[in-house]
């Protein structure tokens, strides 16, 4: 029993040395198992495409995919992009598509999150029909909306003249003033769902307690929302915010199937504008230097995105 | 005791006007969400003739379901294709769902379970690909497609529909693994279990709930991508749904009814799954991304 | 059964140690409690024995086995978890056979062996329920089980009692006693609560900040305390502690307070007075060793009293005295109030003394 010292290991001290890290890599080599698959097929459909199409971007390339043919041209692309016309309509259109929608449909996923939480008849069957605009395919809710905006048999227009607001239905996605702002409602049809999802699942963690102690403070409605659930669900709304936010701004199927970015790239915005540039204009390198554009606007936001989502880490970890 | 009644007169006005507000707005918002869906499935039971009618009816005089049966006749060239574009969709989003759950799995639990160096780096990368649009990895995989072989098969689109629902994958399962408590594992382990037994024997079957949701996420993602199938598959026989319908009726550009008859099949298989699921999808978010 | 010997043990996170040098040997069948406030390493200790989390440095030996690098399922524990730790998705028979099943035994035997099991823990009535139906005494004897059902050389229990309430807590407190009896149980227990270590263990070890502070019987640990941290961890109430400086008057050594009154010692006390490093020295007494009076006596000090607990067999009071809070216990018919003006004398044969310095305790 006493002779444990013999067979005992030489002591393992810590420290910080590079030796150790790999020693710890080491050690830790079949946890590596585990995320290998996701590592890799990651690897391959995103890493090699990024490196790809910032090398593209710095290149003339002829129409077709014939790309042995194409010539280094430094940053001919981005000054062509930055001096066009196109590229700031465009932008605007971007900017404007991307903030109202994101800010819309979370203050109307947010509200209807409120608003169901209390427990009354046909609460369920609201909240399921409330769901069904984000679960159906955007191709199919274009087309939906594209026979609702339809300029001559869409019910909005119909109901319009029927009440005698106009005379005749309005050209809703055919005019250059309001194509931008019907694909935004469309687009706020298919995504305030999201929004409240994430809010209703949000406000099932505010401690019942908090809200007690406010009301017996003497908290009214409003008061109690914004002294304690709105800094409550200050996390889940910021991720919210941000996922809503990134995927308005890589929109593509409603602009894309309801106008194609027209009339007069009224309603492009940069990823259909891209898409167009690409596929159907063929100026591949042109459309590269507009993708490592927008991975730089990306980046930044991903860049938010990854601190909210790093500090919902901390505070599970501290728990 | 008169003065409580007198505080709780006003108080109780303010409360009755917040319940005023939402009810209204709940009224507004049904309306906005369900009228567009109830005009897709009355407009799919006119006759093409009545669809064009003016006013509308706003309830056919003549319901039909021609358009249906149009769409589901495989004895026709129209029903044919349809089928072949439901059968397709099935088929890729079920083999999508099947490969991101193997890949999920494991990975989702690493990340909860295992402190190896660089977990925190390759966990938000994986989080950053959501981040991404389509568009920008389109010609760089159209080209990396061409050179594997696999443009104009469905493998192209599997494989890329992996990378755009592991990552919210990941992020849900992990979530749902950070609450399964550690000691079950320990009590398996010292129970007789290798680590990879206790995983498989306890710790799999309670995360049933967050590998459906992240099942449905991946299911209902791959149904309803469009712009991958778009510019991957070229072959009529190939095409998934969405593609397909959008390609037969940029030739039919009057047949109202018949395209929201196709819509309204399209979204049927999702809605259903969906509805019936969603219970575990809302705990699968309230546990995993919500409550840290 | 067999004995557990832990040599030198180390477990650090970087340059964050959470055991540190931990020796201690654990006879066949004993009962040793691991003691200690949260964040002491006892949990960690546990841990490094079941092999749930790797050792840094050191050896641990169960029967005649370094069990160092072997996995947790080859080490023949088994192992009680606070929250029990009992599988959600599987009835109580399911969860008792576990085990076993691992084991890859005969289902014969196996039903044998679960049956057996239920019925030393009265439990046959409850193995086709699944664990949430059952109250948290139920779960806790399920627990049990399937800790007994393997029959292993070692038991660890990691505070398997500290959820349930208080009163379920003394019963199964007694309840584990006997199991430990009956089954000549090798047990290593972990609590926060010194109380249960001092009631159910034959031995306890007291850590604290990953060291090992002292190992002994229960008995011995309480009446000679190593250091001024044991002093104030075990007994409830705690020992009473009051900073003092060492004087020596006319060859008579005392023990002088800020506040001007002095403690003369007795000659054994004043030895052990003077090993200390300083004049600083810290008087211990436990709150039965310390003599209330009402009017001045020879030999007590000064001190006004601040609250008074009747607890209905003895009543509490606490008084200050040089800055320190003293415990006494009083008769219920001794009447007192707060505020009041009392005297205390200290049982110079039951005064424990320590270093200021080192907080060690002051031997003779």
């Amino acid at each position: 029993m006493t002779d444990v010292t013999a067979q005992s290991r030489p002591a393992a001290r810590p420290g910080g040395t590079r030796s150790d890290l790999l020693r710890q890599i080491w050690i830790s080599r079949a946890d590596y198992l585990y995320v290998l698959p996701a590592i890799v097929v990651m690897l391959v459909v995103i890493a090699y495409p990024i490196y790809y199409t910032v090398d593209l971007s710095f290149y003339k390339t002829p129409p077709g995919l014939q790309l042995k043919d194409k010539s280094f041209v430094w940053f001919d692309n981005y000054t062509t992009i930055l001096t066009s016309g196109v590229f700031w309509r465009v932008t605007l259109n971007t900017v404007i598509w991307t903030i109202a929608s994101t800010l819309i449909a979370f203050v109307l996923g947010y509200a209807l999150a409120l608003a169901l939480h209390r427990e009354f008849a046909g609460r369920g069957i609201m909240r399921a029909i409330f769901i069904v605009p984000w679960v159906i395919s955007a191709v199919a809710a274009s087309y939906i909306w594209k026979w609702i905006y339809h300029s001559d048999f869409g019910i909005i227009g119909v109901v319009m003249v029927q009440l005698g607001i106009v005379d005749r239905p309005p050209n809703f996605i055919d005019s250059v003033n309001t194509v931008l702002p019907s694909l935004i409602v469309v687009n706020i049809w298919r995504e305030f769902p999201f929004a409240m999802i994430m809010m209703m699942a949000g406000l099932q963690t505010v401690p019942e307690q908090l809200l007690r102690a406010a009301q017996v403070d003497g908290a009214s409605a409003w008061q109690r929302f914004w002294h304690v659930t709105f800094p409550h669900l200050r996390g889940v709304s910021t991720v919210t915010v941000l996922l809503l936010a990134v995927a308005n701004f890589n929109s593509f199927i409603i602009p894309w199937i309801m106008t194609g970015g027209g009339p007069s790239n009224a309603s492009h915005i940069w990823i259909t504008h891209i898409y167009e540039l690409a596929f159907g204009r063929q100026r591949w390198g042109v459309a590269s230097a507009y993708s490592v554009l927008l991975f730089i606007i990306l980046m930044t936001l991903g860049y938010f995105y990854v601190r909210a989502l790093s500090q919902g880490e901390r505070r599970e970890r501290g728990a | 005791m008169s003065a409580p009644t007198v505080v709780h007169a006003p108080r109780r006005r303010r409360i009755d006007g917040w319940r005023w507000a939402s009810r209204f707005f709940l009224v507004f918002m049904l309306i906005y969400t369900a009228v567009p869906m109830a005009w897709m499935m009355v407009t799919s039971i006119k006759s093409g003739f009545a669809a064009m009618a003016f006013p509308p009816e706003w309830w056919p005089s003549e319901p039909t379901l021609a358009s249906y049966r149009n769409l589901l006749d495989p004895q026709n060239s129209v029903g044919r294709d349809f089928l072949r574009f439901f059968w397709n969709s099935l088929y890729v989003s079920t083999l999508t769902t099947i490969l991101a759950v193997l890949v999920a799995v494991p990975a989702a639990y690493a990340f909860s379970r295992f402190r190896f160096p660089g977990r925190q780096f390759l966990f938000f990368s994986v989080l950053l690909r959501n981040m991404f649009p389509a568009v920008i990895f389109l010609v760089p995989l159209f080209i990396l497609m061409r050179f594997l072989g696999l443009v104009n098969t469905h493998g192209s689109l599997v494989l890329t529909y992996l990378t755009f629902g592991l990552p919210l994958a990941i992020w849900l399962l992990k979530g749902f693994y950070d609450n399964i408590p550690i000691q079950l594992e320990q009590a398996a382990r010292i129970d007789g279990a290798t680590r990879f037994q206790a995983f498989v024997l306890i710790v799999m079957p309670l995360s049933v709930p967050g590998i459906i949701a992240t099942a449905i996420y991946s299911f209902i993602g791959a149904w309803n991508e469009y712009i991958y199938a778009y510019t991957f598959l070229s072959k009529n026989e190939q095409l998934t749904l969405p593609v397909g319908v959008q390609r037969f009726f940029s030739e039919n550009t009057t047949d109202f009814p018949g395209l929201m008859a196709a819509s309204f099949m399209m979204s049927v298989p999702v809605v259903v799954l969906f509805l019936i699921l969603q219970k575990y999808f809302v705990r699968a978010l309230t546990e995993g991304a919500v409550k840290h | 059964m067999a004995h557990v010997i832990l040599k030198d043990l180390v477990k650090s996170y970087g340059s964050v140690y959470a055991v540190r040098d931990v020796s201690l040997t654990v006879n066949d069948g004993e009962f040793v409690a691991l003691v200690g406030p949260s964040g002491c390493g006892k949990t960690t200790t546990l841990n490094l024995v079941a092999g749930l989390i790797p050792i840094t440095s050191g050896d641990i030996m169960i029967g005649d086995r370094i069990v160092n690098d072997l996995d947790p399922k080859d080490r023949d524990i088994a192992m009680v978890f606070q929250n029990y730790a009992l599988y959600p998705n599987k009835t109580v028979y399911k969860n008792l056979a576990f085990p076993l099943q691992m084991r890859r035994m005969t289902t014969h035997d196996m039903d044998q062996k679960v049956r057996d099991a239920a019925r030393m823990l009265d439990i046959t009535h409850l193995l086709e329920r699944l664990p949430r139906e059952l109250s948290g005494g139920q779960q806790q004897r399920v627990a049990l089980g399937r800790a007994l059902v393997r029959d292993p050389a070692v038991f660890l229990m990691d505070e398997p009692l500290s959820n349930l309430d208080a009163k379920l807590r003394v019963q199964m407190r007694s309840e584990i006693k006997r199991f430990h009896q009956d089954f000549d149980a090798t047990i290593i227990y972990v609590t926060h609560d010194q109380l249960e270590a001092v009631t159910m263990a034959d031995k306890m070890a007291v850590m604290n900040g990953g060291y090992l502070q002292q190992y002994d019987t229960p008995a011995q640990v309480f009446a000679n305390p190593v250091n001024l941290f044991v002093a104030s961890f075990v007994g409830s109430p705690a020992m009473s502690l009051i900073p003092l400086e060492a004087a020596t008057n006319g060859g008579t050594t005392m023990l002088s307070s800020a506040e001007g009154w002095t403690i003369a010692l007795s000659d054994q006390n004043a030895r052990k007075v003077q090993r200390a490093k300083s004049k600083k020295v810290v008087l211990g007494a436990r709150h039965s060793a310390i003599r209330l009076h009402k009017t001045q006596v020879e030999g007590a000090v000064p001190a006004k009293v601040y609250t008074v607990e009747p607890t209905g067999d003895v009543t509490f009071v606490q008084v200050f005295l040089s800055g320190a809070v003293v415990n006494i216990s009083l008769p219920p018919t001794f009447e007192v109030e707060p505020d009041e003006q009392v005297w205390l004398e200290f049982d110079q044969n039951r005064m424990h003394l320590f270093d200021g310095e080192t907080e060690l305790a002051l031997n003779d």
